[in-house]
């Protein structure tokens, strides 16, 4: 599989820094199973990480000291962080990652229509600011009305491909777009095009036909 | 009167490979004097970056010692082969960060040699060699301007985001970003990857 687009540097050190949503937590996930050169890309981000600590100018010790750290140890009370369980890179058609969120795959998915030819499923218990975590499905040849971002917006393409200003995405494409972007997605003639996208804002749709589709997309 | 004993180089800046010694050390014998080695090194650095990511200095205190019960506990699951020891570490602290600073979830993957599809480039046998090079790295991050280093540290320790980066420096969100990107990118073709 080739990738043509990837996220940003900016955005590969934010995840290494752990200063993502967990929304665009999981859509860089979801790309870093498919993409190996974004996987180096995120380890030397964190080998800068572990530099950059190693060398960060110290304060005084913890309170408690090497005393309180055996004890600690001795009465086992440490509990593991939440983060999410680690998934392996596969080449199965939906990422590990979102296994949890879709158990049955592509085809159990409760698509609630938006409009002709789009459907839209939110994950409702993933925080991404004041946006989210949603998949869209467009059917071949269906436009999404032009739109910005009030803040940024990860697209990551699942299934078949879409054009639009900035290229043309297929699976295992990202795109990384910032609000200075504006743009008008086509899905490709051949089959539907099923996108996993994380917003921190909500969209801003700038034409006619997308405002009046504001209120009942509510993206 | 008191005699003050010159600390050695090596622990005042010990190197990656020392402090995997330490690790290695802590995972097949438990050995106490090791840990006490690395947490002379690490425990006020994670308090540090603790106090940057917004913690008061008692939850500081409370997650850096708990950061350290991890590397005890979890010292067997370091593999010097898919990562340097300091990167292992600043892990462990960025997910207790994540988890009890920000209570957020964050979905990570595996990111093992044998994950690394031989298809698309670099093998993750090439690869194992290049990240242990953490010390070189060390040694090229002094060379950013800076400039750049303030949007590093910004980006990595302060938990910021870009457009809070953007408002602390008083720049607009396409410099700060150049800026990450240049820093980055000076790096990485620095240790020998692809810019």
């Amino acid at each position: 599989m080739k990738i043509n687009h990837h996220p940003d540097d900016c955005t590969i050190i934010a995840y290494a820094a752990g200063a993502l949503t967990e929304g665009f937590s999981l859509v860089l996930a979801a790309h870093l199973e498919y993409c190996p050169l974004c996987r180096e890309r995120l380890t030397d981000a964190q080998t800068l990480g572990g530099a950059l600590l190693m060398d960060l100018q110290p304060t005084q010790p913890p309170a408690g000291g090497l005393d309180d750290i055996w004890a600690r140890i001795e009465s086992a009370s440490a509990e593991e962080p939440r983060t999410a369980a680690t998934a392996t890179a596969s080449d199965e058609v939906l990422p590990g990652v979102l296994l949890p969120f879709l158990e049955g795959g592509f085809d159990s998915i409760p698509w609630r229509s938006l409009a002709p030819g789009i459907g839209h499923h939110l994950f409702d218990d993933v925080e991404s600011g004041q946006g989210g975590v949603r998949l869209l499905s467009i059917a071949p040849g269906i436009t999404i009305p032009e739109h910005t971002h009030g803040g940024g917006e990860l697209t990551l393409v699942l299934k078949g491909a879409y054009q639009d200003e900035i290229g043309y995405f297929r699976r295992g494409d990202l795109a990384d777009l910032d609000p200075s972007v504006s743009h008008r997605p086509v899905a490709a003639r051949d089959e539907p095009c099923i996108c996993l996208i994380a917003t921190d804002l909500p969209l801003r749709f700038s034409g006619m036909v997308g405002r009046m589709l504001q209120p009942f997309i509510g993206i | 009167m008191t005699i003050t004993t010159p600390v050695p180089d090596a622990l005042l800046k010990p190197s990656n490979q020392i402090i995997t010694d330490w690790l290695l050390a802590i995972a097949t014998r438990r050995d106490r004097s090791a840990f006490e080695l690395l947490y002379n090194h690490f425990a006020a650095r994670i308090k540090s970056y603790m106090i940057k990511q917004g913690a008061d200095a008692a939850t500081a205190d409370d997650l850096a010692q708990e950061a350290m019960v991890q590397v005890w506990r979890k010292a067997e699951q370091f593999d010097a082969d898919k990562a340097a020891p300091a990167t292992w570490i600043f892990r462990i602290a960025r997910n207790l960060q994540i988890d009890r600073l920000r209570r957020r979830k964050f979905h990570e993957v595996e990111l093992t040699a044998e994950a690394d599809r031989t298809d698309e480039g670099v093998s993750g046998h090439e690869r194992s060699a290049e990240q242990i090079d953490a010390d070189r790295l060390r040694g090229l991050i002094e060379n950013l301007s800076k400039e750049q280093m303030d949007v590093i540290q910004l980006a990595f320790f302060e938990g910021l985001t870009h457009s809070e980066i953007c408002q602390r420096l008083d720049l607009p969100l396409g410099t700060v970003k150049s800026r990450l990107r240049l820093a980055f990118g000076k790096l990485r073709t620095a240790m020998g990857e692809q810019p």
